[in-house]
């Protein structure tokens, strides 16, 4: 039979390196782009839902006849949810599901890296995530009258990039548990929720726990840049923070690396454990 | 570099079976592959043949980095699937049979496109490339539908499209016809086939319990059973110790409690397998000397069994697996149905 | 309709649902998970009033928010619960259209695979109840509980919570599987509206009316009523009605709302055979 001409691989060669970590990212992040597209749906459950029960949290200050800073709190405690549930959703429980539909075999034989994938979901879903953040901000600002004073707009830029950076490896370090368990995981952050708004003040400042609690919180990076953020835009934040911003900024400095090299070396070793276990393939439904 | 795709020595892995809740402190353990050695050379087309449960797909895990063994060493495309999974992942693709894999809410092409990306494919020729292989398979009318919209054969064309896409130095199949009907299995082993012809230093392990499918495809096949390799040859070669004897194939009425054992007894019956058929039996029989014949009709006489149909025919490799193990294929999966894998 | 189709449905889903819910751990550790989501969600309500109010927990506001949302607890539950039983049959197990050829009657499958939650909500709701009563003053004596008011008005109060699940799990019957729980953003949502956690005074007055047609309004208010009658009527949001008038409209709404989940299952369910969605695996 003579051989097809098309089935001789012609053109360039394939890339490698950075250039193929920032291919996996986009080519992950693309069905979740184009899912969203293709499914508005969440655009109600995602965006809208989100809003009234963050609103829910308002108007409990104000029946307790809270201070009008407070409502601040809320409105941005909410808004950074958003990208807590990206993390816990998008990014760790997904891994879930790629494993049972199969996906997670074929990342795993391909030469990318596990965290370019991680990322890929977490980047496709922050379309979603950032569009809700950012109608909690404004229609809360708007509804309550929440007044801001960004004392430097240079420090908030900061804090929010190294708690985004922390925050998803932190992310993929948790993420890296799915390799190994399944159901359990999905548990295990489903658990991750409202204790880590508790903990973390989404709608307190932290300052309001006993040091000890608050310092142990500051492990989950929202909690330190949500405390430096308010502190950042509120003009009566700076009174109510746990400690001074550029400690604070130290600090999330200190959890980018740590989570960032703990999210590499974590899920190199849980795939390992989990050839070494035959985990990878298994569906324990 | 070495001039194997493929290579094993020893290879074993079991499994440890985690018991329910009332049994949680009984571990029980599986050997799924025992002391596997293979070599496949670069070009080849590799057949892994063995029922169900046999420890194919395992072998497969393992040599895609998927899975470690237990004891032994593998490697492929020269480097050691543990040692150096990094080196072998850009050189592989697999493809099993039945998978789900893809997302229902993107489109064929954008599914495959996804895939190629994350081996580094230049989206233009990644896209040319696509449309080529959908073609072959005769997809090309479907490159627009979601994959939750495909049926589960076409989808399992896909994933097959999806395998050559990235052109690999080995490519792993995995049942890749399961689930097929009779004109896309064709075209997939036409694929198969025109892949490998296009440059041959291209390397194909497939396993499938589909006799046929080994023997039209395959350069050499390797007989597994119960995780233990039980002859590796050409499909030729496989049936050529078999071709001194005599094969044949005896439709009767039923057998009156006459079992294969007290056939296999007589001198010079070698195997005897029977399938029940309707409103009688179907005997397999492989014979020393066609002059043993005679005591097997005998015996069927005394048991008031009447002959419908005798057939002589030339070996197969369902015979040579017969002859292997000692039950048809299809028997021995009757029997470890319970334990797949 | 068919008894013992319907019976069976939902039977089976309750053990079927009870097997997904727990079994993936050990017993201890599940009912630590049981119970650390809702005390949670009770806490952060506790820390913001207590920070506020210097931990004022006699005024009457505070047993209001704190049984407001314990109760609550079932809302999530049983919505959440009757609602993810469908992506997971569809997407996860892939059985949603076994159960569908099946001789099941499928919304009573629905509300079945739902019980586990409810069960699990209940001892939430005790241990909530319990920590409030141990440590934050919660003047619940159980020797002063109308327990007639209280368990009709848990029933009914159940039963439109089912109803309100059937309604999301049939509008999830035509949704892709998003990667976060339809159901408790629902709840969450509906948390505003229904009087749970401030009184619906506190509401601008255009939104209301939203609040004041949610059955769960005036389920919530029952069930304070029936636990500590005297701290409850210190609101006065639906102080002009009797405990009578309010199980006269939560029954009226709890029926308006099984009529609605009855056409909208049919809608949806017509829908979703139409497009082709009862099989699909939307993952993205």
């Amino acid at each position: 039979m003579q051989a097809n001409p098309s089935l001789v691989l012609r053109g360039s060669p394939k890339v490698s390196g950075w250039r193929l970590f920032l291919k996996t990212i986009v080519a992950r992040a693309y069905p979740r782009v184009i899912g969203m597209q293709r499914e508005k749906s969440w655009l109600f459950f995602d965006v809208f839902l989100p809003m009234l029960a963050v609103s829910a949290y308002v108007f409990v200050y104000r029946a307790i006849g809270a201070p009008e800073e407070y409502v601040g709190f809320v409105v941005m405690g909410g808004a950074m949810t958003a990208f807590w549930m990206n993390v816990l959703w998008s990014m760790s429980s997904q891994l879930y599901w790629e494993k049972e539909q199969g996906n997670l075999a074929l990342y795993i034989i391909a030469p990318n890296s596990m965290m370019a994938i991680l990322l890929g979901m977490a980047v496709g879903g922050l379309f979603a995530t950032a569009l809700r953040a950012t109608a909690i901000v404004i229609v809360g600002s708007l509804m309550f009258n929440v007044t801001y004073s960004v004392a430097s707009f240079t420090q908030l830029l900061l804090v929010f990039f190294l708690a985004m950076t922390a925050l998803y490896g932190m992310g993929m370090m948790s993420a890296s548990l799915f390799l190994l368990l399944s159901r359990e995981a999905w548990h295990i952050s489903n658990l991750a929720q409202e204790p880590v708004y508790l903990f973390s003040g989404f709608y307190f400042p932290i300052k309001s726990f006993n040091f000890w609690v608050a310092a142990a919180a500051s492990i989950i990076p929202l909690t330190l840049g949500l405390d430096a953020m308010r502190q950042l835009v509120f003009p009566s934040g700076a009174s109510l923070g746990f400690l001074s911003v550029n400690v604070e900024i130290a600090v999330l400095i200190v959890l980018c690396v740590l989570f960032l090299i703990g999210a590499k070396f974590l899920l190199d070793y849980m795939e390992k454990l989990a050839i070494r276990e035959g985990r990878l393939t298994e569906s324990r439904r | 570099m070495t001039h194997f795709a493929i290579e094993t020595k020893d290879l074993s892995r079991i499994y440890k079976i985690r018991g329910n809740k009332k049994e949680k402190q009984i571990r029980k353990e599986l050997v799924a592959l025992e002391n596997v050695t293979l070599t496949v050379e670069r070009g080849e087309l590799f057949g892994l043949l063995g029922p169900n449960g046999a420890g194919k797909t395992t072998l497969i895990k393992i040599l895609t980095t998927l899975l470690a063994p237990t004891s032994g060493w593998a490697r492929v495309a020269g480097y050691d699937v543990i040692q150096h999974p990094n080196l072998v992942r850009p050189r592989i693709n697999m493809v099993s049979g039945g998978e789900s894999s893809g997302y229902g809410l993107l489109t064929v092409r954008e599914n495959l496109w996804m895939f190629s990306q994350f081996y580094g494919m230049p989206s233009k020729e990644a896209n040319q490339r696509i449309v080529e292989l959908l073609k072959m398979v005769g997809l090309e009318d479907r490159i627009h539908t979601k994959s939750s919209d495909l049926s589960t054969g076409l989808r399992q064309k896909m994933n097959i499209v999806r395998g050559f896409l990235t052109d690999p130095e080995v490519l792993f199949l995995d049942e890749p016809t399961l689930g097929l009907d009779v004109g896309a299995a064709r075209d997939v082993r036409k694929l198969i086939r025109s892949w490998l012809e296009a440059d041959k230093s291209r390397t194909l392990l497939l396993t499938t319990h589909y006799m046929v499918e080994a023997e039209e495809l395959c350069d050499r096949v390797a007989i597994i059973n119960k995780g233990r390799v039980l002859a590796c040859d050409t499909p030729a070669n496989l049936k050529r110790n078999l071709q001194r004897d005599a094969i044949f194939e005896i439709e009767t009425s039923p057998l009156n409690g006459l079992t294969p054992q007290l056939l296999q007894n007589q001198p010079e019956v070698r195997k005897a397998a029977l399938t029940d058929i309707e409103g009688g039996a179907r005997l397999e029989l492989i014979l020393q000397e066609e002059a043993a014949l005679a005591s097997v009709i005998n015996i069927l006489t005394q048991k008031n069994v009447k002959v419908r149909r005798l057939t002589k025919r030339e070996p197969t490799l369902e015979d040579v697996f017969m002859d292997l193990v000692g039950q048809k294929m299809e028997d021995v999966e009757k029997e470890e149905a319970p334990h797949a894998g | 309709m068919n008894r013992s189709e319907t019976t069976r449905s939902f039977t089976m889903a309750t053990w079927l649902g009870w097997q997904v819910e727990s079994n993936w751990t050990d017993p201890f550790l599940f009912a630590v998970y049981v119970i650390i989501k809702p005390l949670a969600s009770a806490a952060i309500l506790v820390v913001m009033y207590s920070i506020i109010t210097g931990g004022a927990y006699n005024s009457p506001l505070f047993p209001y928010i704190y049984l407001g949302n314990a109760f609550y607890t079932y809302v999530g539950a049983v919505m959440a619960g009757v609602s993810w039983a469908v992506i997971d049959d569809r997407e996860h197990y892939k059985t949603l259209k076994y159960m569908y050829i099946a001789p099941i009657n499928i919304p009573f499958y629905w509300l079945g695979r739902g019980v586990s939650r409810f069960l699990i909500g209940t001892v939430a709701v005790i241990v909530i109840l319990t920590a409030g009563v141990l440590f934050l003053n919660v003047p619940l004596d159980l020797t002063q509980v109308n327990w007639g008011l209280f368990f009709v008005s848990l029933v009914i109060g159940v039963t439109m919570l089912a109803m309100m699940g059937l309604i999301l799990a049939s509008i999830t019957l035509m949704v892709a599987h998003h990667f976060f729980l339809i159901g408790e953003a629902v709840a969450g949502a509906l948390y505003l509206f229904s009087g749970a956690i401030f009184p619906l005074e506190v509401l601008p007055a255009w939104l209301r009316p939203v609040g004041y047609a949610m059955p769960i309004t005036y389920w919530l208010e029952l069930m304070r009523r029936s636990l500590i009658g005297d701290v409850a009527q210190a609101f006065p949001t639906l102080a002009q009605y009797s405990n009578l008038q309010l199980l006269g409209i939560l029954l009226g709404l709890t029926v308006v709302f099984a009529i609605v989940s009855v056409f909208t299952f049919r809608w949806c369910d017509h829908r979703a055979r139409e497009l082709g969605l009862i099989d699909r695996v939307s993952n993205y």
